[in-house]
């Protein structure tokens, strides 16, 4: 499977490829969702609906040029990414969010500072974690007691307050 | 050059030392929070004043130990009313304020947690709404605004806050007490009365209509004419007519009120309702509305729950009217 | 008539060493907070402002100043350095500011943002001393139909922001502009793109937004690079400081920024974003050194970031003069004023004229601590660094969590926290530029509204719309920004423009 017979070096990129349905398919929910808005009578003459309208015509053009783009390889040239760093610092980011309203602030940020950590190499999960835990704390201290802003508690603030 | 662990401690002890410096700034109690107030929505705003304003009193007055004020912003405070109605039942030392903006949006959002869902306390402050035309307009009563509706629906446009807010309702119960089907007002929407207000003042509307404390500093300096206020009576300070003086039937008060918890026993809500009345009782409360510029409409019990009662409906039917709530 | 007493009485006062003391602490916790990656100025001045209660009503004053311009001033300092805008008006700031850390002139970076302020802040005070009234009579000429064509204006220039693509600049461009249909339409009350989620109903605050794509995605991004990005960044290369050639090319946009920022941070439905971004398409069309733009041009950062200030300063003409506030962040102030028994509106420079000119003065002594302050320490910035990657990004996210957090403390927003930094992940993994996302949900229901609002005025006539000698001279403006370049193009000179657009990064 090559690409366009002019250009030898440049091949269909198969996952800018995937970008175009992609945008085609929030055209068409874009679409679809102002189709549902109620015209109501107003003196303006665009109602609710008109933006959203131009917005997915927007998009739908541009996923047909994107793949076109694609097809043709126009993309820039990617670096291959490790998968493994991001996942840990996604859960990370899924621990603290999960975490938040049962384990508090400081414990659930911990985590997130840990985890954080352990993507980037730092693979020493009881020292990070103590040290993450001990550094939202202080933050919480910081910004949740003093500043006054409503951070969620957990069993180790209300263990100090 | 590796010097990371030291720098590491050189961040941290940077905090340590801003913790310590504001720290000293506010030395603040620590202590167990008796009631927790939620306020449905971000800091700043009025319910949010409300909120830390009545946990001033509540602490000050030495009512209750401590008090919390959590904020819980969205939608016109139906996300936190949400929330307040399905994690507190039952629980005595939680609290939430709301207003009159609440029983519109749980209408336009349709949302599923309604006031019934809570325990209605008191009201404890509200405002009035204010029709107000630039200095220079040829509007100079409330009579000549609803001859040129009349005449012209779509040649009047109103300056008010969000499409279905309490501006917008008032404006849509002035033309239907005036004859004028409500579909046919030219509201025009901003996000805030402070919006409004530029447009008012730059020309760009025929009348303005949001609270009167939007208005007050540019009606004392003669840049806007007030021509009318929704309250039921004249209000002292205030010099306009009321909107039923000028033979229609429309008072509005966007009122702010502290509710309680569903399922609660009849102890624990006169308890409640006890605290509520020593703290708008007290000359600390009475301070704060006065510095604020608040009215106290003070109302609590039954009487409360029959305005409210009385206000859903109206409400309701009015947006009905309007097209905003099938 | 009196005017200059009455600002010389009011710096006196500010002058005095007690009074130095708390704008120096002021600006210190101020930018202490303020550089938090996710904590911008709004949050900034509500969570310090309780700390100016206990003083007295001169020295609060000032202490409150402090806090504001320091929180001003410390978003940059991130934004520069780690590619972490905790706002709107920053996020221009970090497209060339970045790009120049990364070279190692992160110092000259942040010299040009700090002196920039300074000098537009000087400015634009002065200006809001010496002719407010006449601003706000400016401001208050624009209507509806004027704001429209304010954004179409802005959005012509923006593609001064796409990078190297066209085509991945407007893709960027409409998920910004599909982001912003989101929650409920103000002029009908209607729900839209919410899916019955309530909390979609308000929409996606930007600042959500801009720490998700700038923030998150860049640690994501940083960590899927793995060993190819050094542990370290080398944090300074040649010197801290400005070269001659580093001023020579600054003090032009620091003028023109300020003059972009004042008037239009005036406006009350301006703002220090709009003014950042037409300050940036400005100095690209105006540069002689065009080709470096995207890739660390100090003009980039120098016009935007004076261009910031001056429309913080900006905004205090409508809070004073009219008592509008006109961003969150004034909002937040007029709270404030009201504690110091200061009641803005049309009559507060004749009632109270010792509290406007102390506030003045004291503005002006805040943003002098500001620079005092700020110059010795940029070497100490530039080190935040140095700092190895895994404590670095730790500390990034649990800073942007935090302001999120703080904000809404809510599973939800946080949610849309970690989707939305997964976007951003995605986007740089394809080349796409993050700022237009972020400039479509800002520009985007401006522009909706005030079309909207300006037709229902009315009535639905179209021709209106150009009918007003301001509107008219914006859209001409908003032509001749397209057809210039196509003409010079055409005449040859847009070698370089087509040379760059060839090059990869």
């Amino acid at each position: 499977m090559s690409g366009i017979p002019s250009n030898e070096r440049r091949r269909p990129d198969r996952a800018a490829l995937v970008i175009a349905p992609v945008l085609f398919a929030i055209a068409a929910l874009i679409w679809w969702d102002a189709g549902r808005l109620a015209e109501m009578s107003n003196y303006s003459r665009i109602g609710p609906a008109t933006v959203p309208h131009v917005v997915a015509i927007g998009l739908a053009l541009l996923a047909v040029w994107t793949g076109f783009e694609a097809w043709r390889g126009d993309f820039p040239e990617r670096e291959p990414i490790e998968v493994k760093p991001v996942v840990f610092i996604v859960a990370g980011l899924a621990g603290q969010m999960l975490l938040l309203k049962t384990a508090g602030f400081s414990i659930a940020t911990g985590a997130l500072f840990a985890l954080t950590a352990f993507g980037f190499g730092r693979r020493k999960l009881w020292i990070s974690l103590p040290i993450g835990i001990a550094f939202s704390f202080v933050v919480y201290i910081i910004f949740g007691r003093f500043l006054q802003l409503s951070l969620p508690a957990g069993p180790l603030e209300h263990l100090f307050f | 050059m590796r010097a990371k662990p030291r720098l590491t401690e050189d961040t941290l002890l940077k905090h340590f030392f801003l913790a310590s410096l504001i720290a000293g700034a506010m030395a603040l109690p620590a202590l167990a929070a008796d009631y927790t107030i939620i306020a449905p929505a971000g800091p700043g705003g009025g319910w949010d004043q409300t909120a830390r304003s009545l946990q001033t009193v509540l602490q000050d007055e030495k009512i209750s130990g401590s008090v919390q004020v959590v904020n819980v912003p969205g939608a016109g405070g139906t996300i936190g009313l949400a929330q307040f109605a399905s994690q507190n039942s039952g629980n005595p030392n939680a609290l939430i304020v709301g207003g009159y903006v609440m029983v519109g949006a749980i209408l336009t959002n349709q949302s599923p947690v309604t006031l019934n869902d809570v325990t209605p306390i008191a009201r404890l402050t509200g405002e009035y709404e204010a029709i107000v035309v630039p200095a220079a307009s040829p509007i100079q009563t409330m009579d000549d605004l609803v001859t040129a509706l009349k005449a012209d629906p779509g040649a009047v446009s109103w300056a008010g806050g969000s499409a279905g807010g309490t501006d917008h309702i008032t404006a849509g119960l002035i033309a239907k007490a005036a004859g004028v089907d409500p579909t046919k007002i030219n509201y025009v929407a901003y996000s805030g009365g402070g919006e409004a207000l530029a447009a008012i003042l730059g020309n760009q509307v025929t009348a303005g209509i949001s609270g009167y404390g939007e208005f007050e500093a540019q009606v004392k300096a003669g840049t806007l004419r007030l021509i009318a206020i929704s309250s039921a009576e004249r209000v002292d300070g205030i010099d306009a007519p009321t909107i039923k003086e000028g033979g229609l039937d429309v008072v509005v008060e966007n009122w702010r009120m502290v509710a309680a918890a569903p399922g609660l026993s009849a102890e624990q809500v006169t308890a409640i309702n006890a605290d509520i009345e020593k703290a708008a009782n007290s000359d600390a409360w009475k301070d704060i509305l006065k510095t604020k510029g608040w009215q106290n409409t003070y109302l609590a019990g039954d009487a409360f729950k029959e305005q409210l009662g009385k206000d859903i409906a109206a409400t309701e039917s009015i947006l009905k009217d309007i097209g905003l709530v099938k | 008539m009196g005017t200059f007493e009455f600002l010389l009485q009011g710096v006196t006062i500010a002058a005095q060493p007690m009074n130095l003391l708390y704008a120096l602490i002021g600006v210190t916790l101020g930018t202490a907070v303020g550089v938090l990656p996710g904590i911008g100025p709004a949050l900034t001045v509500a969570l310090l402002l309780p700390v100016t209660y206990k003083l007295d009503p001169a020295g609060s004053l000032i202490m409150f100043a402090g806090i504001y311009y320091g929180g001003m001033y410390g978003g940059s300092t991130t934004s520069i350095l780690l590619n972490t805008p905790g706002e709107s008006a920053s996020v221009v700031t970090a497209l060339e500011g970045n790009k120049m850390a990364r070279a190692g002139r992160g110092g000259p970076a942040l010299a040009t943002a700090a002196i920039g302020s300074f000098v537009a802040g000087l400015i634009a005070t002065l200006c809001l001393a010496f002719i407010a009234p006449f601003v706000v009579k400016f401001a208050l000429s624009f209507g509806p139909r004027e704001y429209f064509a304010l954004m179409v204006l802005a959005f012509v220039t923006v593609s001064a922001a796409f990078g190297d693509s066209t085509l991945r600049g407007l893709t960027a461009l409409f998920i910004g502009l599909g982001l912003a249909v989101i929650g409920i339409d103000q002029q009908t009350g209607q729900a839209r793109l919410s899916f019955g989620i309530p909390d979609l109903l308000d929409g996606i605050e930007v600042t959500t937004l801009a720490v998700a794509m700038f923030a998150i995605g860049e640690t994501l991004y940083v960590a899927s690079q793995g060993d190819r990005i050094p542990d370290k960044v080398e944090a300074v290369k040649g010197s801290v400081w400005m070269s001659a050639q580093d001023w020579a090319r600054s003090w032009k946009p620091w003028l023109r920024g300020t003059f972009i920022g004042f008037p239009i941070g005036a406006m009350p439905a301006g703002g220090a974003d709009i003014a950042s971004f037409l300050s940036y398409s400005t100095e690209k069309q105006f540069s002689s050194h065009k080709d470096e733009f995207g890739k660390g041009a100090i003009e980039g950062v120098a016009g935007p970031e004076a261009a910031n200030n001056a429309s913080a300063a900006g905004t205090l003409v409508p809070l004073l003069s009219l008592g509008l506030p006109t961003t969150a962040t004034a909002a937040i102030m007029l709270a404030g004023f009201q504690q110091y028994g200061l009641q803005p509106g049309p009559l507060l420079f004749a009632t109270n004229p010792q509290l406007v000119w102390g506030l003045i003065a004291s503005l002006l002594i805040a943003n002098f601590m500001l620079l005092v302050l700020n110059l010795p320490l940029i070497g100490l910035w530039v080190k935040l660094l140095t700092i190895p990657k895994p404590w670095l990004y730790a500390g990034i996210l649990l800073f942007a969590t935090l302001g999120t957090i703080g904000a809404n403390p809510s599973v939800f927003e946080l949610g849309m926290l970690l989707a939305f930094g997964l976007l951003g992940f995605a986007m740089r993994i394809f080349g796409y530029p993050i700022a237009p996302v972020v400039v479509g949900l800002i520009l985007g229901p401006m522009a909706e509204q005030q079309l909207r609002r300006a037709l229902a005025i009315s009535q639905g006539d179209v021709s209106a719309l150009f009918l007003s000698p301001i509107a008219a001279v914006l859209f001409v403006l908003a032509i001749l920004a397209v057809v210039v370049p196509l003409i010079l193009r055409a005449r040859g000179k847009g070698e370089v423009l087509s040379q760059f657009a060839a090059n990869e990064d």
